[in-house]
């Protein structure tokens, strides 16, 4: 039979993170632990923005507004429905990040490339504003605190006050998602994006609503942006406006592109490089946007795969010729 | 059959492109089962006739009937599931994945493995079965693992074919499969769409008379838009006006 899978050197790398991931709280100070959470809950959400960005070729900037309004909704869901338990706020945060998906993506999608793009700013700029102005929900600029409830689920009762334990279930449910995507990567719907975005009018021509597929896609995106939004508020136990601002759509385009749209684990390393940079920038100077956008600039001009790209290239060079020739799995989009 | 074995039915397509009018009232029928070659010179319309009957562009008038149903103005997705395919002059295929892919997204697509956000495209025994037949039929098996872009010429032509063939169509329409081919590739390739159409439907552009004149059952012939004669091969060889607007005095 024929084998029609992912190469499984892709895979090892992976496992790997797991187990360490894992390990992570035995040898690692708290403020670290902590610091790790951070870095699984942008991880879901860069990860996301890959689906659009590498895999579909969908240039967004407004992945912000599904994020934002996944930490809205978990923050105003536990402040006024008493007794919600964490994985129902979680739940509602997604549905509402799915429904935010539906209707914007039927509207966005009528239009392609760079008009697409900046309509997805303008939207963005929409959804923040409504955060903004709609202060007797939302706080406005003053944000709103959530309160993190515990977890009580199927007899299993876990303080998530509690930094390692939250990071346990963070690592535990958003790693289950984030290898879920890769799963889908590999499904009908996830090569589906993959072709047409390699070569739409074809894909037409063999059958596939493109329509469809690109809304399916931009729907799922925003919920896993949504879901992420939401451990992001549980995360910080706040929520302000900078969660649905265009600083979080550029925060997850400088992941995504530092971390590299040609592999699938290449957003999750971006993540971490970039919550670690962050983390000792902002130590040093408040002016770490400006080093942080000299990274971006060095980036895109002089290592355009990204981190992972740079370590592809770096082990081909190493194993020499070999394997060349072979089929490479097409995977996100190599610039 | 239905419509009295018509297939398809054209009846006065029209076609502009701001003001360019390209099919000018263009009609011809095609039976079930028939071999049906579409000539005419460079410009007469024919690629475009073809855009217009597999839904990439919508006429500017007229009606298309396929098995006896009005299918003017339908996307191609919705034409493709009605069983019509179509091959392009230009290889149009997916570059960069492996053949073997290529081919397997027709035929899933046909499984109704289309958006399903679950299931794995490469485990589905039945759709790696159809796509491994289809391979070997147009001679793509030994590079079934190959990306198409390092494929041949002619390798790239049959794998035109063959993605036309993968959604199972009944109505297949070959836009000049064998455009830039030697005549050894073309007779090779003639001989690979008498075996792969053979049961179905077949319309077909071509510019070697010598395959037109022995391939097809019936021709019609393309002139600035309109159909100027449309009958059996020996009627149209004969067609004073055929040849003085196409085949020449030869």
């Amino acid at each position: 039979m024929r084998r029609r899978s992912g190469n499984p050197g892709s895979v090892f790398p992976g496992i790997a993170l797991v187990g360490g991931l894992l390990a992570a709280p035995l040898f690692l100070p708290l403020y670290h632990v902590n610091l790790l959470t951070e870095v699984i809950v942008f991880a879901l959400y860069a990860v996301s923005y890959n689906l659009l960005l590498g895999y579909a070729g969908l240039l967004s900037f407004g992945h912000a507004m599904f994020f934002g309004t996944g930490a809205y909704v978990t923050a105003v869901a536990l402040a006024h429905l008493p007794g919600l338990s964490v994985g129902s706020a979680i739940l509602l945060s997604v549905a509402a990040a799915t429904l935010a998906g539906v209707v914007t993506g039927a509207l966005l999608l009528r239009h392609k490339g760079s008009y697409f793009a900046l309509l997805t700013l303008a939207f963005n700029a929409l959804f923040y504003a409504v955060a903004t102005k709609w202060h007797s929900v939302t706080g406005g600029d003053d944000g709103l605190s959530v309160n993190r409830p515990n977890l009580d689920f199927l007899g299993v009762h876990l303080d998530l006050s509690d930094i390692t334990t939250f990071y346990y279930f963070a690592l535990i449910t958003v790693g289950a998602l984030i290898g879920y995507c890769w799963h889908f990567t590999h499904t009908a719907m996830g090569r589906t994006v993959l072709l047409v975005r390699e070569n739409e009018e074809r894909m037409k021509f063999l059958g596939y609503d493109t329509n469809i597929s690109r809304l399916l896609l931009f729907t799922f995106t925003g919920a896993l942006a949504g879901c992420a939004g939401s451990y992001y508020a549980l995360f910080f136990e706040f929520t302000s406006i900078s969660a649905i601002s265009i600083e979080m759509t550029t925060t997850v385009l400088l992941m995504t592109f530092i971390g590299g749209t040609g592999s699938f684990l290449g957003p999750v390393l971006g993540a971490l490089v970039y919550t670690l940079l962050h983390d000792k920038l902002s130590d040093i100077t408040d002016r770490w946007p400006l080093i942080m956008g000299l990274i971006f600039i060095v980036m895109v001009l002089y290592v355009p795969g990204g981190l992972s790209g740079l370590i592809v290239s770096i082990r081909e060079r190493l194993a020499g010729t070999a394997g060349k020739n072979a089929a490479q799995p097409l995977e996100g989009r190599k610039p | 059959m239905k419509d009295n074995g018509r297939i398809l039915e054209v009846r006065d397509l029209y076609k502009d492109f701001s003001g360019l009018e390209v099919l000018a009232g263009v009609s011809f029928q095609v039976a079930q089962g028939e071999r049906h070659a579409v000539i005419g010179p460079n410009g007469a319309g024919k690629t475009t006739l073809f855009n217009v009957i597999t839904g990439k562009y919508k006429p500017s008038g007229g009606s298309i009937l396929f098995q006896g149903r009005d299918i003017t103005g339908r996307p191609p997705h919705q034409l493709c599931r009605m069983k019509i395919s179509r091959s392009f002059q230009i290889t149009n295929a997916f570059q960069e994945l492996t053949v073997f892919e290529n081919v397997r997204s027709g035929v899933r697509c046909l499984h109704g493995l289309r958006y399903h956000f679950f299931r794995r495209v490469d485990r589905d025994v039945a759709v790696n079965r159809r796509t491994e037949e289809l391979l070997h039929l147009v001679g793509l098996g030994s590079v079934a693992d190959a990306p198409v872009s390092t494929l041949s010429y002619g390798q790239q032509r049959a794998l035109e074919i063959a993605l036309t063939l993968s959604t199972d169509p009944e109505l297949i329409l070959l836009d000049e499969p064998t455009a830039g081919m030697t005549r050894e590739e073309t007779a090779e390739a003639i001989q690979l769409i008498d075996r792969v159409t053979r049961g179905k439907t077949l319309i077909i552009i071509e510019h070697d008379m010598d395959v037109v004149f022995s391939l097809a059952d019936r021709i019609s012939v393309l002139h600035y838009g309109r159909i100027l004669a449309s009958d059996r091969p020996h009627v149209i060889r004969d067609d004073q006006r055929v040849k003085d607007a196409y085949l020449g005095e030869g």
